[in-house]
């Protein structure tokens, strides 16, 4: 069959090759807008980080670190908020990792479709968007007013893990589900038992992921400042600045910012604030790093893959 | 032997399930737990005080000694300052986030992933605080505010807050479309953006409706960053640049003045109870529109 080939006229060509040209043109700075949108979320964070280094580390000194908070006079120093944060964060932990652990285990390993999954997935859901301000409010409710432990340790520790449970829950299932079914039917071929194969297959393989999950999720504990107000205080311990005791009020680092900018009267508000907004940033590298480099560490320790 | 251990292995799996299940009842436990208390504590404003839910909701009479408990100012300035955040930082974390999935050579996504998580870590307060050592001075320098706190510094702050999330869940919203979309576009003759704009972002627009909500949850939530930058007046914004108060900042202020049992702290509690209603209600959409894709 004889196909009849005509030619194109030339100013139609023209035409469309302006078309063309103009499409390409738009798409070339399409492109390039977006590149630059892309580069400029980095930078921006390159200008927080050198502008917070720029304004705190002048205010940053071994004295500062270590030393008391003042009231009244200038020369205060944060060791004992930085010391409450940790304590606080630990406390969190130990309570959520487990709970968010099993939760997790159970929706992505043994839950079958039903009511109950429903409702539990629904309720994580739920819980991750009570925003921190109202976690901040019950705890108070619960644990100040109702269990009457005043502002505690403990209770700020239990409202970061209402706070922080669901986020771990997810990270706990995306790990799981990451894990390829091949391993559980190996295992359970070989006559391992459902909790068995979690607990010598499952978990093994997805421990790298979980462990950035929980650093990264830890870091944003030690910032965690609403729900903390009304739970651990605005102050530190009065009988002793390092206690043990999870009964007694724990202000934290990311509070004492906050606090000291916007209630207290001391005169060196802008060094103590431009010092703690660094050791806040600083602890927050430190966990993203440690969460990738230790994730990545333990994924090929535990399962020989390098990712 | 064998028996035994099978026995050993039966009972622990039993136990194991249970205990699973027991983490997994404590989640529904705490949210239900948290919704009764505040509903309770919530409602005591429309009880024991007798305010009338209207009034609650729609005038801005807020003088808590006279049991006046007008919130409108503070819902108001809640959903204009989620708003503003939501203007910027949505089209931007849509722009990356298309960015991500459709153009960025792995290099690059190996530096900006990085970098989008330490946003997400960076702690409210330190957001704060950069809001109030850079961002309101230049307001301050550059605009017809007077002071630079205000709804344009707080919008701001808040638009870099939400930009983590929709940037991820943008990227993954197009990155779960189909790689046939692309090359049935591509292959009509389609440039990258005509595919992008044409046929990915309507293919991909409840995914990122998903994102524009859950960058709104975070918004409406945000206290401490909101309160050290928005001025903290009790009155409606009357420009883009004025102070301005919301529900959130107004409860971290005013609560620990509030006695208990007091008219002021009830009225902090329904407060709450009306931000986390909001915050829920936001889910229920969220799951509304990831079901009418199905």
């Amino acid at each position: 069959m004889a196909v009849a080939v005509r030619t194109i006229p030339a100013e139609a060509r023209i035409v469309a090759d302006a078309g063309v040209r103009r499409r390409r043109f738009i798409d070339g700075l399409a492109t390039v807008v977006l590149w630059g949108l892309g580069v400029s979320v980095i930078v921006m964070l390159a200008c927080f980080v050198i502008y917070l280094f720029y304004l705190g580390s002048s205010a940053i000194s071994w004295q500062f670190l270590t030393g008391s908070p003042q009231e009244t006079t200038a020369g205060g120093g944060i060791g004992p908020e930085i010391y409450n944060s940790f304590y606080i964060l630990v406390l969190t932990l130990i309570f959520t990792v487990p709970i968010a652990l099993a939760a997790g285990i159970y929706l992505q390993e043994y839950a079958r479709p039903g009511l109950f999954r429903s409702i539990v997935q629904f309720s994580a859901e739920s819980l991750a968007t009570v925003p921190s301000i109202v976690m901040g409010l019950f705890g108070l409710l619960v644990f100040v007013y109702y269990f009457h432990w005043g502002f505690s340790a403990l209770g700020g520790a239990v409202t970061l893990t209402l706070l922080n449970l669901p986020a771990l829950m997810r990270v706990t299932q995306e790990a799981l589900s990451s894990v390829p079914d091949s391993l559980r039917e190996a295992s359970m071929g070989l006559g391992a038992t459902r909790w068995q194969t979690i607990y010598r297959t499952v978990l093994p393989s997805a421990i790298g992921r979980l462990t950035t999950g929980v650093v990264l999720i830890a870091g944003r504990i030690f910032g965690e400042t609403a729900a903390l107000i009304f739970t651990a205080g605005l102050s530190v311990s009065a009988n002793h600045p390092y206690e043990l005791n999870p009964m007694r009020s724990a202000e934290t680092l990311a509070i004492h910012l906050w606090y000291t900018h916007s209630e207290s009267i001391v005169p060196d508000v802008d060094r103590i604030g431009n010092g703690s907004a660094l050791v806040l940033l600083v602890m927050v590298l430190i966990f993203n790093i440690s969460a990738r480099v230790g994730g990545r560490a333990l994924t090929k320790r535990f399962t020989g893959r390098s990712s | 032997m064998i028996a035994v251990q099978a026995k050993r292995s039966h009972t622990i799996e039993r136990v194991a399930i249970w205990v699973l299940r027991a983490a997994a009842a404590f989640v529904i436990a705490s949210i239900a737990a948290l919704l009764l208390y505040l509903c309770y504590e919530g409602s005591k404003t429309f009880t024991a005080d007798g305010l009338p839910v209207w009034q609650f909701l729609f005038t801005s009479d807020f003088d808590p000694t006279a049991k006046k408990g007008g919130a409108a100012i503070f819902i108001v300035g809640t959903i204009v300052v989620t708003l503003f955040a939501l203007v910027i930082g949505g089209p931007f974390g849509i722009a990356v986030g298309a960015f991500l999935s459709e153009i960025a050579p792995p290099r690059m996504a190996a530096v900006l992933k990085p970098a989008i998580e330490v946003l997400v870590g960076i702690p409210s307060v330190v957001y704060g605080w950069l809001g109030l050592r850079l961002l309101v001075p230049f307001l301050r320098e550059h605009t017809s505010s007077a002071s630079g706190f205000g709804l344009a510094a707080a919008g701001i702050v808040l638009s870099i807050m939400i930009l983590p999330t929709v940037i991820s869940l943008s990227e993954d919203a197009f990155r779960s479309l189909p790689g046939a979309l692309r090359e049935g576009s591509m292959a009509l003759g389609s440039t990258r953006w005509q595919t992008m704009v044409r046929v990915l972002l309507p293919s991909a627009s409840s995914g990122l409706t998903v994102a524009i909500i859950l960058g709104m949850a975070r918004a409406i939530g945000e206290t401490l960053a909101v309160q050290m930058v928005l001025g903290n007046a009790t009155q409606f914004a009357n420009g883009l640049f004025a102070p301005t108060a919301a529900l959130t900042t107004e409860i971290v202020i005013d609560m620990p003045g509030a006695a208990q049992g007091s008219f002021l702290e009830h009225e902090l509690f329904s407060m709450a109870l009306f931000l986390l209603l909001m915050a829920m209600s936001l889910i229920l959409l969220v799951r509304f529109v990831l079901r009418k894709r199905v």
